[in-house]
């Protein structure tokens, strides 16, 4: 094997890595530093917070048709990390980024739900894998400019018939350096047909907390065939139930039934009752009891079959349903 | 009051079931967001309750 001198001084010296790490360090926090990257930088704050693209002037003038902002933008962060890396060919350009084959992305940017990214798609790579089966809608929005390589790509409009199935609508378009893309994720995906060379872009997306979940529907009938939490803290949260659950955490079960009565996903509530009536009987019974009862919660339907149910199997239960009637008369 | 401990696997789910962030079905390779993700978490409690240090 081959190893490169550079390389194979490094085993028993690391001081040179280091070093190249921190020249790059400081040529990035150099970047960030520029009164252009700052001024994009509070408005990626401010984006995040809920302000109109419109209200973010530095952000809304890279994601212009209009102008070349976007593309001078990653011109010169591209120009001034490429330099970077020639002064310290073995550092590591410090942002993250995710690589598998097809799809490459670089963190520029992020705020809150809020994130700038590059991305890079191999059109060969793209062919060789199989074709997509299934489209995917989540909660956020996408503005997204071509900046380099064009593709032919399908745009899918989803309008939801029913709880598991949606009608699909698809209109091809071609992609070419300069076209501006803007998604609503629950409404609109994008799909790739082809891809000539390599397809660059600048994508901006914001993620929309509580916003209902991820739906997958099937390419060929629009039936739904997969669904997900809409945002990662829904996840956190359950996995963070099931642990305390498994725990046995009794002195958890007043907050499990708060998260259960909450405005969380319905999803995550259901769990939550789940948890709480498997830790403590009581507390979980008259948080079902609660959910079951509030109009208009979506929930209101299956909390009750599942009262009814467990009033069935477990008589001794309608003490505690006697209680809560007591509990709940006004007078 | 004695009242039955309720197994969690007798509990139902929703009709129509919620998987975690960033799961999906169809894995043909096209990405088009930000949903794979880490999370590390962090649980801390103590290993010697506070009466076994007296």
């Amino acid at each position: 094997m081959i190893i490169h001198p550079d390389l194979r001084a490094l085993r028993s010296d690391d001081a040179p890595q280091r070093h190249a790490q921190q020249t790059l360090h400081r040529a990035m926090a150099a970047w960030r530093a520029r009164p252009d990257v700052e001024e994009l930088t509070r408005d990626m704050a401010r984006f995040a917070e809920g302000e109109t693209l419109a209200g973010c002037p530095a952000l809304a003038a890279l994601f212009s048709a209009s102008n070349s902002a976007g593309q001078r933008f990653v011109s010169g962060l591209i120009g001034h990390s490429a330099r970077a890396l020639g002064d310290a060919p073995l550092g590591h350009v410090p942002m993250r980024h995710f690589v598998d084959g097809c799809t490459s992305t670089l963190l520029l940017s992020r705020s809150g739900q809020v994130t700038l990214s590059l991305v890079a798609l191999d059109g060969g790579e793209l062919m060789s894998r199989p074709a997509p089966r299934s489209v995917s809608l989540g909660p956020h929005e996408t503005w997204e400019l071509i900046l380099a390589g064009s593709a032919r790509a399908e745009l899918i409009t989803c309008e939801p018939t029913g709880p598991r199935s949606a009608k699909l609508s698809r209109q091809a378009q071609a992609l070419a350096p300069g076209t501006l893309l803007k998604r609503d994720g629950q409404r609109d995906a994008r799909l790739l047909r082809s891809v000539a060379g390599t397809l660059v872009s600048l994508r901006l997306q914001r993620r929309r907390a509580d916003a209902g979940p991820t739906r997958e529907y099937n390419l060929a009938d629009g039936a739904l065939v997969h669904q997900a939490a809409g945002n990662p803290r829904d996840s956190r949260l359950e996995l963070a139930l099931a642990l305390l659950g498994r725990m046995g955490r009794k002195d958890a079960a007043p907050l499990i039934a708060a998260l259960a009565q909450s405005d969380a996903s319905a999803a995550l509530r259901w769990q939550a009752l789940r948890e709480c009536l498997a830790l403590d009987t009581a507390t979980g019974f008259a948080a079902l009891g609660a959910v079951a009862a509030a109009a208009g919660d979506a929930l209101a339907g299956p909390a009750g079959a599942l009262r009814a149910q467990l009033l069935e199997a477990h008589p001794q239960l309608q003490i505690l349903d006697r209680t809560q009637e007591f509990s709940s008369c006004p007078t | 009051m004695n009242l039955p401990s309720i197994d969690l696997s007798t509990l139902p789910g929703l009709d129509t079931v919620t998987g975690l962030f960033g799961s999906l079905l169809d894995t043909s390779g096209q990405i088009y967001s930000d949903d794979s993700i880490v999370v590390l978490m962090v649980y801390v409690y103590e290993i010697i309750p506070p009466s076994g240090l007296l």
